[in-house]
C-alpha cells in the first residue's frame, strides 16, 4: 500500500495496546451484538455502575439546585485551578473528617475529574523499575492506566471463599525493594465486598512492613448494606500513608458528572516529605480540571443532601441485593459464592463445563445479549475468567426480569 | 522539606518516591508561571491587581456569558436525563451539534462521527499529542506557542521542534523553518488561529500555503481555534478544515472562549479529512481508545450543547468582539506612549498581543521574568513573561479585560516602565 509512506503520522501502538481491553469497548460489542427483533425483548443493562436511569434512583433535588445556584452565579465560569476551588476543598475535608480520628484540611484535598485521579496517582508514582500491586479481579482502568504509564504491575488475588479479602501472603511474596503501593477497593468493585476493619488493619500493617503507601479506592464510600459497616482506610493513615480516591458518582448517583477527589491520608507527613504531594500537584496543573461550575456547587452538595436520600439509596441496594442472591441460587450452572455487601455489584462463577455450546464468560455475555438482550460484564476484563460481573444498581422489578431471563438462557444452553 | 532525601532513613523506609519531572513540566505551564507572580504580589497594596496574564474574562460582568447558555445548562440538569454515564466520544446529540455548528463556515459538510467531544480544549490536546506520539517521532510546534503543547509533549516523551512565527509578517509562519525542521519522522504541525500569544489571524492565502507545505511534508495539521470567531481586524477568521483536501486537518476548539466559559471545559477535537487518510493510518481508532481511558466532559453539560450552539444570539457575539476589539485598541494605543515596550503589530484576534522589551531602556531590570516580577510586587499587575511562551525578553499581554480595569493597567504600566527607565 504505497500511500501509507506518503504520510509520516502513525497510531501509538502502546495506546492501543493499554486501551485496547476496557469496560467501555468490550460493553459496546455486547451491546452491539443486541437483536431486539430476535429476543422480542427490551434491553436490560446491568453492565455498568450506573443506576441514574432508573427514576427510584434519581439524584437528590438538592443536588439538582446546587448545581443549578452554581451555574446562575456566573462565580464559577471561569478557569478551573489544578487542585480545585477552595470552598469545595473545604467542604470535603471537612465531610471525610467526620470518619477520621483526626481532621484533614483543604490542603490535604484535591479535585480530579472522575476516573483522572487514577492517572494521576500512577503517574506520580511511575519510574522506571517501580512496581504497583493491585488487586486481581480489579478495576480495569488501573491496569489500562499503569500500562500506559509504563509502571509494572504485579496481581495479588481477592479471595471468593473469604469474603474476598485480600491474600496477604501473596502481597507480602510479591513485593521487593522497587514496590511503590498496593490498590485496595473498598466497597469492591467488582467483587461487591466489604473489608472488615480488622483486615484492614492487617493490609495497613503489611503495606508498613513492606514499605509501601495504599491506594485506597473509596469510590463506593458508604453504599453499604450488609452487616459491615464502611470504615475509611485512612483511619490507618498513621500506620502506612493512604491515597484516597473518592467521587461524588456514586453515593450521589451522578455518575455523568465526572467529579472525584484525591485525599492524602497521611497524619505523619510522610507523603509530604518525600515529595509525593508536590507531585500530585504538579500532575494535577497538567491534566484536565472537573469543570468549575460543579466545584462550585460542591459546598452545597455536600451541606444539603439529606441523610434520607443515602438511606434510601442503600435500602433500594439491599432489596437488590437480597432478590439477586436469592434468586441466582435458583439459576443452574451459575453461583454467587458471596452475597454482595457494598458497592454495586456481583461476581457470579460461570460453571463452564455444565454449558453445551457456550466456550467462556465473553461468549456467555455475547450470546445472553443476543437472545436474552441482558448486558453483564464478562470476568475476563476484571481479571476472572469464567465469571461475569453484574451490576444490582437497578430497579427491582427490572433486575428481577432480568435473572429470568438468565435463567431461561442457562437451561437452554445447558448440557442434556 | 518537600525535596526528596537520597540515603536519609525516610528513603530507605518506603519504596514510593516523588516524581521531579513533573514539578519541572507543570511550572513552565501558564497557569504554573502566573501562579508563581500572584506569589510575589504585594499584599499591602490596597489597590485591585489587574489581570493582564490569562486569558479568562468571565469574573467581569461586562463579559458575561449569554442567559442563553445558563438556561440550556439549567435545563439540561432539571431533566435529570444526564446524570449518567455517556459514551466515550460525546453524546450524539451534542456531536451533531457541534457537527453543524462548525459546517456554517466549511464547504463540505461534517458528519457527527467526526466530532469527538473532550473536557475542555486541554484534553483534546493531550489525546492529539498522545495519539501521535511513537518513539523517534516528532511534533512541530510554534514559537511564540501555546506552552500547554510542550508541556504535554513532554510528558509523552514525544520531540518538539519549534518552527518562527515571524513579528514582521504579522506573525505568519515561517514556512522555510517548518520545512527545515521536518523529517521523515515528523509527525504533525501545531498552528493557533486565531493567534495565542500573537493575537494575528492568518490570511486565507497564507493558510493555504500551509496546508500546502504540511502536504509536501507529509504531515497533518493540528488548528487550535479555540479563539474562532474572536476576530475584529482587517482578516476574516478562516477555519483551517476549508483545505482539509489538501491535507488531513485535526481542529481543536471549546466553546470557553467564545461563549467566555472555560470553566465548563466542553471542548472538541473534530477530523477534516475527507481523503480518509488519518482513517487509513489508525489515528481514529487511536483517538477513540485514548478517551476510552480517560475521563469525559460532563454528560449534562453535553446535554446543553445543542441550546447553547442554536439558540445563542448573534447579538451577543457582536457585544463581545467589540468590547475585545475596544480593549485591543486602548491596549495598543496606550502601549504606543510607554517607554521600553514596543508593541511590532495591532492584535486583530483572540485576547493577546506580543509586546516587546527594550531592556537598554531600563536601570535594573535585566529580563522578561525580572519585569513581570517587579511588576507584580510593585504594581499588582500580572503580565506573562514572553519566556514562558518561547520569546525571551517580549511579554504576553491580556487586553480581553473590563475596560476601566485594562485603562488602569495601561496607567500602572506606564508609571512602572518609567520609574525604572535609564535617568538622562
Amino acid at each position: 500500500m504505497g500511500k501509507q509512506e506518503e504520510w509520516g503520522f502513525k497510531e501509538n501502538h502502546e495506546l492501543h495496546a493499554a486501551a485496547g481491553f476496557t469496560i467501555r469497548n468490550i460493553l459496546e460489542s455486547i451491546i452491539g451484538n443486541i437483536d431486539q427483533k430476535r429476543s422480542g425483548k427490551p434491553m436490560i443493562h446491568l453492565g455498568h455502575g450506573d443506576p441514574s436511569i432508573y427514576p427510584c434512583f434519581r439524584t437528590s433535588v438538592s443536588v439538582e439546585d446546587a448545581l443549578v445556584e452554581s451555574i446562575r452565579s456566573a462565580n464559577f465560569n471561569c478557569y478551573p485551578s489544578g487542585i480545585g476551588i477552595d470552598p469545595a476543598r473545604s467542604a470535603l475535608a471537612e465531610y471525610l473528617s467526620k470518619d477520621l480520628p483526626y481532621n484533614i484540611t483543604n490542603d490535604d484535598v484535591f479535585l480530579t475529574a472522575g476516573a483522572n485521579g487514577i492517572e494521576v496517582l500512577l503517574t506520580v508514582l511511575a519510574r522506571p523499575g517501580a512496581n504497583i500491586l493491585f488487586p486481581r479481579p480489579n478495576y480495569p482502568i488501573y491496569e489500562a492506566r499503569a500500562r500506559f504509564s509504563e509502571i509494572e504491575v504485579r496481581h495479588f488475588d481477592l479471595l471468593p471463599d473469604k469474603g474476598w479479602e485480600v491474600d496477604l501472603d501473596g502481597v507480602k511474596a510479591l513485593a521487593d525493594k522497587n514496590t511503590v503501593g498496593i490498590v485496595v477497593i473498598n466497597p469492591g468493585n467488582p467483587c461487591g465486598n466489604v473489608f472488615t476493619f480488622d483486615h484492614m488493619k492487617k493490609i495497613a500493617e503489611t503495606a508498613r512492613e513492606l514499605g509501601i503507601l495504599v491506594i485506597a479506592d473509596e469510590v463506593y464510600a458508604h453504599l453499604v448494606f450488609g452487616e459491615k459497616p464502611f470504615v475509611p482506610m485512612g483511619v490507618l493513615g498513621d500506620m502506612a500513608p493512604v491515597l484516597t480516591l473518592g467521587s461524588l458518582s456514586k453515593r450521589w448517583i451522578v455518575p455523568g458528572w465526572r467529579f472525584g477527589w484525591i485525599a492524602i491520608n497521611d497524619p505523619t507527613r510522610i507523603l509530604q516529605q518525600t515529595g509525593v504531594v508536590a507531585s500530585i500537584k504538579s500532575c494535577l496543573t497538567i491534566s484536565a480540571d472537573p469543570p468549575t461550575v460543579i466545584q462550585g456547587a460542591i459546598p452545597s452538595v455536600i451541606k444539603n443532601t439529606p441523610k434520607s436520600f443515602f438511606l434510601n439509596i442503600n435500602k433500594l441496594l439491599k432489596e437488590a441485593s437480597d432478590l439477586f442472591y436469592e434468586k441466582v441460587k435458583e439459576i443452574p450452572l451459575v453461583t454467587c459464592p458471596h452475597r454482595p455487601e457494598g458497592s454495586m455489584f456481583a461476581m457470579v462463577k460461570l460453571n463452564m463445563p455444565a454449558f453445551e455450546d457456550v466456550v467462556d464468560d465473553t461468549d456467555f455475555c455475547m450470546k445472553m445479549a443476543k437472545e436474552e438482550s441482558v448486558v453483564v460484564l464478562p470476568g475476563d476484563v476484571v481479571g476472572l475468567k469464567n465469571w461475569v460481573r453484574v451490576s444490582i444498581g437497578t430497579e427491582p422489578k427490572v433486575l428481577e426480569d432480568a435473572i429470568g431471563r438468565m435463567k431461561v438462557f442457562c437451561l437452554k444452553h445447558a448440557k442434556h | 522539606m518537600e525535596m526528596e532525601n537520597n540515603g536519609s532513613p525516610l528513603t530507605k523506609k518506603w519504596g514510593f518516591r516523588a516524581n521531579p519531572d513533573l514539578n519541572m513540566a507543570s511550572d513552565n505551564t501558564v497557569r504554573g508561571v502566573l501562579y508563581m507572580l500572584l506569589s510575589k504580589l504585594n499584599r499591602s497594596d490596597t489597590r485591585p491587581v489587574i489581570p493582564l496574564g490569562h486569558g479568562d474574562p468571565s469574573a467581569f460582568p461586562c463579559f458575561r456569558t449569554t442567559q442563553v447558555a445558563e438556561d440550556a445548562m439549567v435545563d439540561s440538569i432539571r431533566s435529570a436525563k444526564f446524570n449518567g454515564y455517556g459514551p466515550t466520544v460525546g453524546i450524539l446529540p451534542a456531536r451533531s451539534a457541534v457537527a453543524e455548528y462548525l459546517s456554517q463556515d466549511l464547504p463540505n459538510k461534517l458528519s457527527p462521527d467526526d466530532v469527538f467531544l473532550t473536557l475542555g480544549c486541554k484534553q483534546a490536546i493531550q489525546t492529539i499529542v498522545t495519539v501521535l506520539t511513537n518513539p523517534k517521532a516528532n511534533i512541530l510546534l510554534p514559537k511564540p506557542g501555546f506552552p500547554y503543547y510542550e508541556a504535554i509533549a513532554k510528558s509523552c516523551n514525544l520531540e518538539v521542534r519549534h518552527f518562527d512565527l515571524l513579528p514582521e509578517k504579522d506573525w505568519e509562519v515561517d514556512l522555510d523553518s517548518v520545512n527545515a525542521l521536518a523529517d521523515e519522522n515528523t509527525v504533525a504541525m501545531v498552528i493557533i488561529n486565531p493567534g495565542n500569544p500573537c493575537g494575528n489571524v492568518f490570511t486565507h492565502q497564507h493558510l493555504k500555503k500551509v496546508a500546502e507545505t504540511a502536504k509536501k511534508l507529509g504531515i497533518l495539521i493540528i488548528s487550535d481555534e479555540v479563539y474562532a470567531h474572536l476576530v475584529f481586524g482587517k482578516n476574516p477568521f478562516v477555519p483551517m478544515a476549508v483545505f482539509a483536501s489538501i491535507a488531513p486537518i485535526i481542529t481543536l476548539g471549546s466553546i470557553s472562549k467564545r461563549w467566555i466559559v472555560p470553566g465548563w471545559c466542553l471542548g472538541w477535537l473534530v477530523i477534516n479529512d475527507p481523503n480518509g487518510i488519518l482513517k487509513e493510518h489508525g489515528i481514529i481508532d487511536c483517538i477513540t481508545a485514548y478517551l476510552n481511558i480517560s475521563s469525559d466532559t460532563p454528560t449534562f453539560i453535553q446535554g446543553a450543547i445543542p441550546d447553547i450552539l442554536s439558540k445563542t444570539k448573534e447579538d451577543f457575539f457582536v457585544k463581545i468582539v467589540s468590547i475585545v476589539k475596544e480593549a485591543a485598541n486602548i491596549c495598543y494605543e496606550g502601549i504606543k506612549d510607554i517607554p521600553g515596550v514596543i508593541c511590532p503589530t495591532k492584535p486583530e484576534g483572540s485576547m493577546f498581543v506580543m509586546v516587546k522589551l527594550d531592556l537598554s531602556v531600563f536601570e535594573d531590570i535585566k529580563d522578561d521574568v525580572e519585569f513581570c516580577v517587579k511588576l507584580a510586587q510593585e504594581e499588582s499587575i500580572l503580565i506573562l513573561p514572553g519566556i514562558s511562551v518561547g520569546l525571551n525578553n517580549w511579554l504576553r499581554v491580556t487586553f480581553a479585560i473590563e475596560l476601566s480595569a485594562l485603562e488602569e493597567g495601561i496607567k500602572r504600566l506606564n508609571a512602572f516602565c518609567v520609574r525604572h527607565s535609564k535617568k538622562p
